[in-house]
């Protein structure tokens, strides 16, 4: 009864956050230039990219049509690798002085201690750093032979920071989801303090790699490692808010799902496109800063995002838990629209399935 | 415009909280990063030569007990974003042996901390 009434209540107040619609979290994919070429990135970004970096005032023009930004307003650096660039302290500073805070997502092997401390002084408040599996794994899915111990010196030396919210991802696949237990294992070890688990979908250059998804029964398997993690509480691990997830939804992380692309969450995408994450189909574009005043387009535009109803199509057309997934996560909607690419439900039910015959 | 925006703000509030769900109005996009909620502070400030009130260049502004340093600018000036803390210690010291000066090293306790603060330090030559 409890669980119906909360339900109900959290349906309430998606609807009011979507009526709101209030930005506080703009990603910008600052490079798509990147130092690796793994072999699920969604953006296709590699060492060769076509685009050259946008130039940090671009940005902070289309920035400051942000009049009145909501307390805690962060702007997320990601790329390709932000570390790259050798203006992100300036950048950093740029937008602190605008009353904003600013966070990056890395793989971590440029982060020595001189670039962290650079990054701090220059009012870094929160970062997320990459590490796919042991040793073996993670090296095969980053496609260089050197990257984990990089990584995890980097993880080492952000978890030691006391000014840092800081969290490691893990992308789950076939390779290492049976290293999950010593992932948690050697991320306590150093310290780190939360850890989100996300699996792949099949869009960039993750379309050619079938070992990238997990099997249904991989995914339940998933699910059980992360509900069985939080029952302790030495490490905080979640699954992240790529999909919804079903009965699992309470037991792997802290709030329902809730697809806040378009709706808290925009971004600023290398060629000046307007949209919600980086991840998300390119057709959804609402705008260009180079054309487009930034906020009145969040503003004024975003309708596919803000009212999904266009997503009842295809296996979500009947599907019982509309109401509470509201047709999944965002950017499992590509091409043309009218299947969704993942469910994460209808996996855990087959996967399910598929354990109770064993 | 406003008035309506305060009332969906209370509204969400009392909805969100009701739903008993801890962390509503905190988030993550899948491939983003933690928020930051953390109360920090921008300290920035000005090194000059007690004899002579001439900016040090490259003088070692370091914060005691935290991994924060930098180093003054041709200016003499350094910033830097810190924690909020009841009172931060920063340590000033003359890294570069006599290549701009040789200066004494000086701590300077900083209690009153607002929103920004600006410290003007002179240092003795040695």
């Amino acid at each position: 009864m409890l669980s119906i009434i909360k339900q109900s209540l959290f349906r309430r107040f998606r609807e009011s956050e979507t009526k709101l619609h209030e930005l506080s979290y703009l990603f910008w994919e600052c490079t798509t230039q990147c130092n690796l070429s793994c072999l699920h990135c969604g953006s296709d970004c590699s060492q060769n990219s076509l685009h050259n970096d946008m130039p940090a005032e671009d940005f902070l023009k289309a920035l400051d049509t942000i009049k009145n930004p909501v307390p805690g307003f962060t702007v997320v650096f990601t790329g390709g690798e932000p570390l790259l660039r050798t203006d992100i302290e300036m950048c950093g500073r740029e937008i602190r002085k605008r009353g904003m805070r600013w966070s990056m997502v890395t793989n971590g092997l440029l982060y020595t201690k001189e670039r962290h401390v650079s990054l701090l002084n220059a009012g870094m408040g929160a970062l997320t750093i990459s590490l796919d599996g042991l040793q073996e794994s993670h090296n095969w899915l980053r496609n260089r032979a050197n990257s984990y111990l990089k990584t995890v010196d980097a993880i080492a030396l952000a978890a030691s920071s006391s000014r840092l919210n800081f969290d490691v991802v893990t992308c789950v696949n076939q390779r290492n989801i049976q290293e999950l237990a010593k992932i948690r294992e050697l991320l306590m070890g150093k310290k780190v303090k939360a850890w989100r688990l996300f699996t792949i979908i099949p869009i960039g250059r993750a379309v050619n790699h079938s070992e990238l998804s997990l099997t249904d029964a991989q995914f339940v398997e998933l699910m059980d490692f992360i509900a069985e993690s939080r029952k302790s509480n030495t490490i905080d691990v979640k699954f992240s808010c790529e999909g919804f997830v079903g009965n699992y939804e309470p037991k792997v992380r802290d709030s329902s799902f809730f697809c806040r692309a378009g709706i808290n969450i925009g971004s600023i995408l290398i060629d000046g496109s307007i949209s919600a994450c980086p991840n998300i189909d390119s057709s959804f574009a609402q705008g260009n800063i180079y054309t487009d005043n930034f906020y009145e387009t969040w503003e004024t535009k975003f309708q596919p995002f803000r009212n999904r109803n266009w997503t009842k199509t295809g296996k979500c057309a009947s599907c019982s838990n509309y109401k509470d997934c509201n047709g999944n996560g965002f950017h499992n909607w590509h091409g043309d629209k009218q299947q969704v690419l993942v469910c994460h439900n209808e996996k855990i039910m087959n996967g399910l399935k598929i354990k109770d015959n064993i | 415009m406003k008035q309506l925006k305060s009332k969906r703000n209370l509204a969400r509030k009392i909805i969100g909280g009701l739903s008993f769900t801890s962390t509503l109005l905190i988030f993550q996009a899948c491939y983003g990063t933690p928020q930051d909620f953390e109360p920090d502070l921008l300290i920035e400030g000005k090194v000059k030569a007690q004899a002579t009130g001439l900016p040090i260049k490259s003088i070692c502004v370091s914060v005691v007990g935290e991994e924060q340093d930098l180093l003054t600018d041709e200016a003499g000036t350094f910033s830097f974003y810190l924690l909020m803390k009841d009172s931060i210690t920063l340590r000033f010291e003359d890294i570069d042996n006599t290549q701009n000066g040789s200066f004494a090293s000086k701590d300077s306790v900083l209690t009153d901390l607002s929103n920004e603060v600006f410290v003007n330090i002179t240092l003795p030559e040695k």
